[in-house]
Parts: C-alpha cells; structure tokens; sequence
C-alpha cells in the first residue's frame, strides 16, 4: 500500500540526515520505527506525508480514494497533494490539539479534508458528521470530555482526542510520531490500546523510544541508524539488533569510558534488560 | 610591552569617550541653538499673555448649556463617535486581511509577506493629518473622510500587531491540520482564529480608544463631527459655547472608553481564567 523508495534527505545545514530508507508497508501492520534521537525518524514521517520534501526518492502510496492507482506523494502539489493527505492521518508527540476549541471541535477538524472551504467558512459541519465524531471520541473513552475545551484536558486525554481525530478523519494510513513518549506508563498502554485495533481498517506506522513498547504491541520493527535501514523485521529485538541500531556494543565511541562515570548509554542498556523481561512476559 | 600596550589601548579609550562626548554634545547644543532662534522665542509675549489668558477663562465661565438647546450638537457628537467606531471596525476587518497576508507562518508567499510588513510600515508613516488634507481634496470635507482617515490609520497599526499575534501562535495545530488535507483558508479558520481572537478583540478595542481621540481632532481639520463645531465656536469667539461643548464631548468620550475598556478587561480575563 505503501512504498518508501530510497529516500534521501539533506538538512539545512548541509548533514545528510536521511541517506538510503526503502520499506514497504500493507494495511493491518502496525509498524514501530527506532532508532536514536536525532536519526530522522521524525524527518522520515513527515517525507512521507508530504511536510517535508525529501531531496532523493520517492514515496508512493496505492490504494487511496478508491482504485486511483500508484500516486507519488513527493510529486504532488496543492489540491493533489490534499486529497493524499486527507487519507494519511497524523499524530504528533505533545499537544497539537487547538486549546481553545473544545475535544468535539478539534476532532471534527480531522474532517476538514473531506468539507469544502466555503462550507467550512458558512456553516460548518452537518449533525452527521458531528454525530461520527462524537462516535469516534466515545471510542477512545472520553466522551464524557466531549465538549470541554482542549486546554483543560490531561497529556493523555490530549492524545486520545488526537487518536478520535485520526479516526474521524478514515485515514487508510496512520502516521504516529511518537505518540507516547511524554506519557506515564498507564497511559502509554491506554493509549496504544487504543492505536492498536486501528490496524484493521489502516496501516500505522509509529516513531517510538521504548524497544519494549515495539515488541509489545506492533507487528514489526524498523531500525534505522546513520540515515539507513539496518533492521526491518519481526518486532522481538535481539541484543544483537539492538546493539545494531543503538550502537550499544564495545567499538561504539565511548565504550571504553572510564564506567565510574555513568553515560547516556547506561539508559539503553536498560532498556534492553526491560525488554527482555517484556519479551519474557509475552511468552508466560 | 604587553604593559605599554594596555596602556596605549586605554589612552585610545579616553580619546573615544573625549571625542564622543564633544561632537554629540557640541551637535545638540548647534541644533537646539538653531532651533529656538527660529521659534521667534519671546519671554514677552508669555508674559503679556497671561491677562489674556485670565480673560479668556472669564469669558468662557460659565459654560453655556443653551447651545445644546440646537439638537444638531448632540448630533454632531454622536457623528464623531460614529466616525470612530465604523472607522475602527472597518480598519479592524482590513487590518486581519493584511496581517494574515503578512504573517511568515501563513502568507501563501515570502513575497506578499514581505510585501504586505512594507506597505504596512509606508501606511503607519503617513500622520493622519497628511490623509486628510489629501482625502478633504478628492472626497470633501465631511464625516466620510473622516472615517476613512480613521480606517487607514487602523489598518496600520493593528495589521502589524495583528501579523505578530498570528506569527506567535502555537505552529502544531496548524501543521497537525495542513496533514490531514486542509486548505489554508480551513486552516486560518479552525487553528488561527481560534488562537488570535482574544488578542484581536482587545487591540482592536484599545485602538478604538486612540480612534476616538483622533475622531475629534479630524473634524477641527475638516474631518465632519463635533470638531468641527468646535473649531467654528472658538473662530467665532463663542468661548462659553466651546467649553460646554467641550465638557460634553470628554464625558461621553469617558463613557465610551470606560465600556470599551469593561469589554477589553472581559476578553483578557478570559483568558486568564482558561
């Protein structure tokens, strides 16, 4: 469904960030994206959506607005481009609800794809469509916050009323950028509970931190270190693939330091210890 | 020799500071000598004219009421207010098309951005008294003028104001809603607006104060409304008229500022409170 064909990006500032991404993604994989911060993974979202134009490659999505055919998303512009994206939902990591509008308002936003600018200027949307996005936000358990405005609403709320939008708007791909990561643990689960049953109507593809979360609730994992692909497969990570994508291993720069003095590093050792406990669970 | 090189660097800074103060102070001293010669400054004249002044007050005491026996002043005022308030409200309107167009996270181009920041940097320029010596030529004197005078000086200021407010807003939602297909005007709409309106609301009802001011001061120029009463009182030596006239016009002026500003107070609180 989709194609990401050897992407390559360039920043501002002259660091090849992206160097060589190909994968494919089919409707119903949850897709958990890893690698360390400041690899592209964000980067490699937003190339796919079309936020940002990657310098090599192609992104190309088959399937959408019935059988319209293979259409590259880095060639299209305007009018095109919007009814691609009205197909691809996004979450983004934090806040990216509008405050001052209420849960009800900002979900329905998702569908401001599908509405004319001249309706959404004069009256908005119907009581059916207000109607489905009431029923998508009584799927993620918040109705009771429908109309409350977005300000008053806890981190993971926030997040849940994203999922409504991202369902409300029927998406056949969901982009999720790390949709977790400022969250406490339960609601982390609450929330990928609630991303996860998605995959049979949709293809998610999700930037994560957290290994273990990946081997928890997706269908396969991609690594991605130095601007390449270096792991695409089965979501129960080895050490060894770990050390692949984290570079956690002795010939990493600064494994030789003095151990008294507790590095960044440590942290992705840890991880790997609750992965294995995760993976180990999984199996009990 | 570091030793003689710090001190020839300090010599040096002695110098600057020496030379700074002569030319800035010697400059100001040449220009402001330049200036009150032409101002024709008489120490006599301020004297002589204190009598002059005692008589004036004499002959404007007490105010006379009798001239709003003639409905036409009253109306007069209320044509001042109106001129400020259409004024404001269309500037206002105008002032949100440009600072949409001049806002760098939402003008369709960097050209019409930059564009729009120049032309509203060449409108806030121009005093209004510029405005309406040309408008008093191509339209007539009159309340028209005046209210259009009043728009252009809105436009300026609070299209800039306006721009910036829109510049600050939280940029997430707007791109959250650019991924899922929505058009610019969709955007401005559901993540703009809603973000701004506060802000928009209490600049446009501070300028409004400002606009009431320059309503009056418009019609001593030819800008229609109860400036223009005024100005013809004090050219007729009706001093007692003017002073009524003026006591009038202040109060309801203050009236109209104490309810803009209740109104103001209600919007900023608001968002306090949220």
């Amino acid at each position: 469904m989709l194609s990401v064909r050897n992407i390559a990006k360039r920043l501002p500032d002259g660091r090849l960030l992206l160097k060589n991404i190909s994968f494919e993604v089919e409707k119903g994989e949850f897709v958990g994206i890893l690698g360390e911060s400041g690899v592209g993974k964000t980067v490699l979202l937003r190339c796919i959506n079309g936020l940002t134009q990657p310098d090599h490659g192609e992104v190309i999505i088959n399937g959408i607005n019935g059988d319209g055919g293979p259409q590259k998303i880095n060639e299209k512009r305007g009018q095109e481009l919007r009814k691609i994206r009205r197909k691809i939902g996004m979450i983004f990591q934090g806040s990216i609800l509008v405050k001052r509008l209420s849960v009800l308002e900002n979900v329905l936003t998702g569908g401001l794809g599908r509405i004319s600018t001249v309706r959404s200027l004069l009256y908005g949307f119907t009581d059916e469509e207000v109607d489905s996005a009431l029923g998508a936000i009584d799927k993620v358990g918040i109705r009771s916050l429908a109309y409350r405005r977005a300000e008053t609403l806890s981190g993971g709320e926030m997040q849940r009323a994203a999922i409504a939008r991202a369902i409300f708007q029927e998406p056949c791909l969901l982009l999720a950028d790390e949709p977790v990561s400022n969250l406490d643990p339960k609601n982390t689960e609450a929330v990928l509970d609630y991303l996860k049953p998605l995959t049979q109507e949709m293809a998610i593809i999700g930037v994560f931190h957290a290994p273990k979360i990946v081997s928890q609730y997706c269908t396969r994992a991609i690594g991605i270190r130095d601007g390449n692909v270096v792991y695409d497969g089965n979501p129960f990570l080895s050490d060894n693939t770990l050390e692949a994508i984290y570079s956690t291993g002795k010939h990493a720069p600064g494994a030789t330091v003095d151990k008294t003095f507790p590095s960044p590093r440590e942290t992705v050792t840890e991880w790997k210890q609750e992965d294995k406990d995760g993976a180990a669970m999984q199996i009990s | 020799m570091s030793g003689r090189r710090t001190n020839y660097r300090g010599d040096l800074r002695y110098k600057r500071w020496y030379k700074t103060y002569f030319f800035s102070g010697s400059l100001f001293i040449l220009i402001f000598g330049w200036s009150v010669a032409h101002l024709k400054i008489s120490p006599r004249l301020f004297w002589e004219g204190i009598p002059h002044f005692f008589n004036l007050v004499t002959e404007m005491l007490p105010p006379n009421w009798g001239v709003f026996s003639r409905g036409k002043i009253l109306w007069s005022i209320l044509e001042t207010l109106s001129m400020a308030f259409a004024g404001t409200s269309l500037g206002a309107i105008g002032a949100l098309f440009f600072g949409l167009l001049g806002a760098g996270n939402i003008s369709p181009s960097k050209v019409i951005r930059e564009a729009t920041k120049r032309l509203l940097a060449a409108e806030r320029s121009v005093p209004p008294l510029i405005y309406i010596l040309l408008l008093v030529v191509v339209i007539g004197l009159g309340p028209f003028a005046g209210m259009i005078v009043i728009a252009m000086g809105t436009v300026g200021m609070l299209g800039k104001l306006f721009a910036e407010a829109i510049e600050n807003i939280d940029p997430k939602p707007l791109e959250s809603l650019e991924s899922t297909g929505a058009t610019r005007i969709q955007m401005v709409r559901y993540a703009v607006l809603p973000q701004v309106i506060p802000s928009l609301i209490a600049n446009t009802l501070y300028r409004f104060d400002i606009n009431l001011r320059v309503a009056l001061f418009l019609g001593v120029v030819g800008g229609g409304g109860i400036g223009v009463n005024l100005q013809m009182a004090m050219s007729l030596f009706r001093y007692a008229d003017a002073l009524a006239i003026t006591v009038v016009t202040l109060l309801i002026i203050w009236v109209a500022e104490r309810i803009s500003d209740y109104f103001r107070r209600r919007v900023i609180g608001q968002e306090i409170l949220h």
